[in-house]
């Protein structure tokens, strides 16, 4: 009898062995971060079914970013002087024929880094630089060190003070270089360090730089004169210059964002249009997009390639095609939002979240929520307080029971 | 399936109207190919009834290449559009439906003997793809679209001159397809151009004969020559596994340099499409010196030594043996 029984669990296990992958579940799970405009906060909310998961209290308003990976999100508190990652809880791992999602509560990862005035975070590759403008100092942490909740950041120091930028670039750090003569305006170029710190070529000039973005294999600075492109060198990264076009009018890009899918990037141009770029090609590297009215936030749609999304003041959330270079709808969302006033003032931000668009309307306290593939509102969610900033994470993967 | 019901579709639409559709017969077909071999293999087959677009050029790696908006511009205003299949073109997917083409997307592998890459283990896929339902920039697509299955095969079937006539013969039948007025050319095109393709199988044949059977394991950059292996006898080890999206790491090549030193390997080479870098580290570590490079993913430009097909086959087998020969 024994004997009998413990063969057909035996056997039982066989079959669910051969089968798992048929009976693995699928599971989509996706969350937005969301910060206050006026209070020390970041609420997290499933996107899939509208629920607050948790409110983290944070030293100051923030603006938040996530990792490429999205196992990491960072709230970047500048009037506070700190800056406090969280871990997301979602995870993928890729097992080859199948990829496993594995969904945990989000927390605070236990990791805050101090310091005067933190301004711009850059993921690449795993390794986070986070700007200090206040010192002119960069703070460089690993994802991994992040979600273990160890603070073990390295530190690169510019000449001075400024609204800078860095980038862990593999073996090196790129850096903005300051504006020696007018210490208060923008940076002046990018110098390149080794891993000891030592400076590598000379600086690459990119006059008032300010936004930076990657794209594939593509990083790019921002500057008044065009964009520095920056790929994987011989043994150092290879910077050139991409002047703007002759045919752009007088202009320049100080926010740049980066194509999913596609490489390309998207950066602003004057108040009331984008400028597509593809910094691979000689001729027709921008092209240029009129928007009805100035331009509030820009995103990529890291899903469906060929779209980004603007919003504009008047309200609408527009959607670009960046294979066509033209805007394919347009959707009312929120009353007006003018540019007029302080830059940092409560406006719109867009993250998109699988199939759907979520736009923050700061003034009603609300996410309005759109269908990425109809262009429709489908829904809102409401979230106390002045939602503002907004960063989305998640995906579907296979959970399996028992591990 | 969606492709097969596509090339269905356009084989019905032709057989529903006897009259040659205007379009075919007024301008030429617009073919895009996604690397520089199909292009070559298409512009043999189609002569001058076709316009070839070719995505990845000239020494490009279409393993990692990223697509770009005018790219999907492209692939939206073909009328076929030629692909190698087995995940060699890892971009394909994303750039397909950032496109929205109604062409026929064409796998050229289709219908030959696929093989696995049975490769040493090591060559693990670094865990890119996991990514949360976004493409990894532009590199992965993500779990949104179905998981992305970094592939065991081996996509390098053009590198047996055998299943370059497959190619050819899948080309024939996609561009007769779509202009049936031309379909008496292409296919007299591809008669002729595969008797060039059996001559160049000869000659291969006859080069590797020449080769004494205790030197025919050699190196290069990446597993891409699996097919010409089993087709011609020459043993090729890599530190990298048949895709270059993932790099060796320092115990694959340890590992490799152990091999090397067990099967004493006879020569080393450098790839037109991969930084020469590793394998000039491996050569100077085993003593082997670098006998030249082989082009294995991509044809060179039309100044260089592998400006078609039939001229990059005979070119690696002149090196392989040279080296060989010469050491
Ligand atoms: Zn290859």
């Amino acid at each position: 009898m024994r004997t009998n029984w413990a063969s057909a669990t035996a056997i039982a296990l066989l079959l669910s062995l051969s089968t798992s992958a048929a009976h693995a579940e699928e599971v989509t799970a996706w969350r937005l971060f969301i910060s206050d405009h006026a209070d020390p906060k970041v609420t997290v909310i499933d996107a899939v079914d509208g629920g607050k998961l948790d409110t983290f209290q944070i030293k100051g308003p923030a603006s938040l970013h996530r990792s490429e990976s999205g196992r990491t999100v960072f709230a970047v508190q500048g009037s506070a002087g700190v800056v406090t990652g969280i871990a997301s809880g979602i995870s993928f791992e890729d097992h080859g024929e199948h990829g496993d999602i594995d969904v945990e509560a989000p927390k605070l990862a236990g990791v805050e880094i101090a310091g005067e005035k933190p301004s711009h975070f850059v993921d690449h590759d795993g390794d986070f630089a986070v700007f200090f403008d206040g010192e002119g100092v960069a703070r460089i942490i690993s994802e991994k060190a992040v979600l273990e909740g160890k603070s073990d950041f390295r530190e690169l120091k510019t000449d001075a003070p400024q609204h800078g930028v860095a980038v862990a670039y593999g073996s090196h750090v790129l850096l903005s270089e300051p504006n020696r003569e007018k210490p208060d305006e923008l940076p002046v170029g990018i110098r390149v360090a080794d891993k000891a710190g030592a400076q590598v070529g000379g600086i690459h000039a990119c006059p008032d730089l300010h936004g930076e973005a990657s794209s594939g294999n593509i990083l790019a600075f921002a500057c008044a004169t065009g964009l520095l492109v920056v790929t994987h060198g011989d043994g150092s990264p290879a910077i050139r210059h991409l002047p703007y076009s002759d045919s752009l009018p007088d202009g320049k890009t100080t926010t740049l964002i980066g194509g999913r899918g596609l490489q390309y990037f998207l950066g602003n141009y004057g108040a009331d249009k984008v400028v597509l770029i593809d910094p691979t090609i000689e001729s027709d590297a921008f092209r240029l997009i009129s928007l009805p009215t100035r331009r509030v936030h820009f995103a990529v749609d890291p899903v469906r390639a060929k779209f980004a999304y603007v919003f504009t003041e008047d309200g609408q959330l527009h959607q670009l095609d960046v294979v066509k270079g033209e805007i394919a709808s347009s959707l009312k969302l929120t009353g007006p939002y003018s540019m007029d006033g302080h830059w940092n003032d409560p406006r719109p931000r867009i993250a998109v979240a699988g199939d759907r668009i979520v736009v923050t309307d700061p003034l009603q306290g609300v996410l309005h929520l759109v269908d990425a593939t109809s262009f429709q509102k489908t829904g809102d969610i409401a979230v106390e307080g002045k939602p503002f900033n907004i960063v989305s994470v998640g995906g579907s993967g296979q959970t399996h029971e028992g591990e | 399936m969606s492709r097969t019901l596509k090339l269905a579709a356009v084989i019905g639409a032709m057989t529903s109207l006897p009259i040659t559709p205007s379009v075919a017969a007024a301008e030429n077909l617009k073919v895009v190919a996604s690397f520089s071999i199909i292009a070559d293999f298409a512009k043999n087959v189609g002569g001058d009834r076709v316009d070839i677009i070719t995505l990845v050029g000239p020494n490009g790696d279409a393993h990692v290449y990223e697509p770009k908006p005018a790219d999907a511009a492209t692939v939206g205003s073909a009328d076929v559009v030629l692909v190698n299949g087995l995940q060699f073109e890892g971009f394909l997917q994303r750039l397909v439906e950032a496109s929205a083409t109604k062409a026929p997307v064409v796998e050229l592998t289709k219908g030959g003997e696929v093989l696995r890459n049975t490769g040493e283990e090591g060559h693990h896929d670094q865990d890119k793809a996991a990514e949360g339902g976004e493409g990894h920039a532009a590199a992965e697509e993500g779990h949104e679209e179905g998981h992305h299955h970094h592939g065991e095969s081996d996509p390098h079937a053009w590198q047996s001159v055998h299943n370059a006539e497959l190619y050819v013969k899948n080309i024939a039948d996609a561009f007769c397809a779509a202009d049936a007025a031309g379909c008496d050319t292409y296919r007299a095109n591809a008669e002729s151009y595969g008797q060039q393709l059996d001559a160049l199988e000869a000659e291969i044949k006859a080069a590797v004969a020449e080769i004494p059977e205790d030197k025919r394991t050699i190196i290069t950059s990446h597993d891409a020559y699996g097919y010409f292996e089993h087709e011609y006898g020459i043993k090729f080890l890599a530190p990298e596994g048949v895709s270059t999206e993932s790099e060796a790491s320092a115990s694959d090549v340890a590992a490799l340099i152990k091999q090397i030193r067990q099967d004493k390997a006879s020569a080393i080479f450098v790839e037109n499409v991969t930084n020469p870098r590793l394998i000039e580290q491996i050569a100077s570590e085993t003593g082997l010196k670098v006998g030249g490079e082989l082009y294995s993913d991509a044809l060179s430009d039309k100044n260089g030594p592998a400006a078609t097909y039939l001229e990059m086959m005979r070119h690696n087998i002149t090196t392989i043996k040279g080296a060989i020969l010469g050491s």
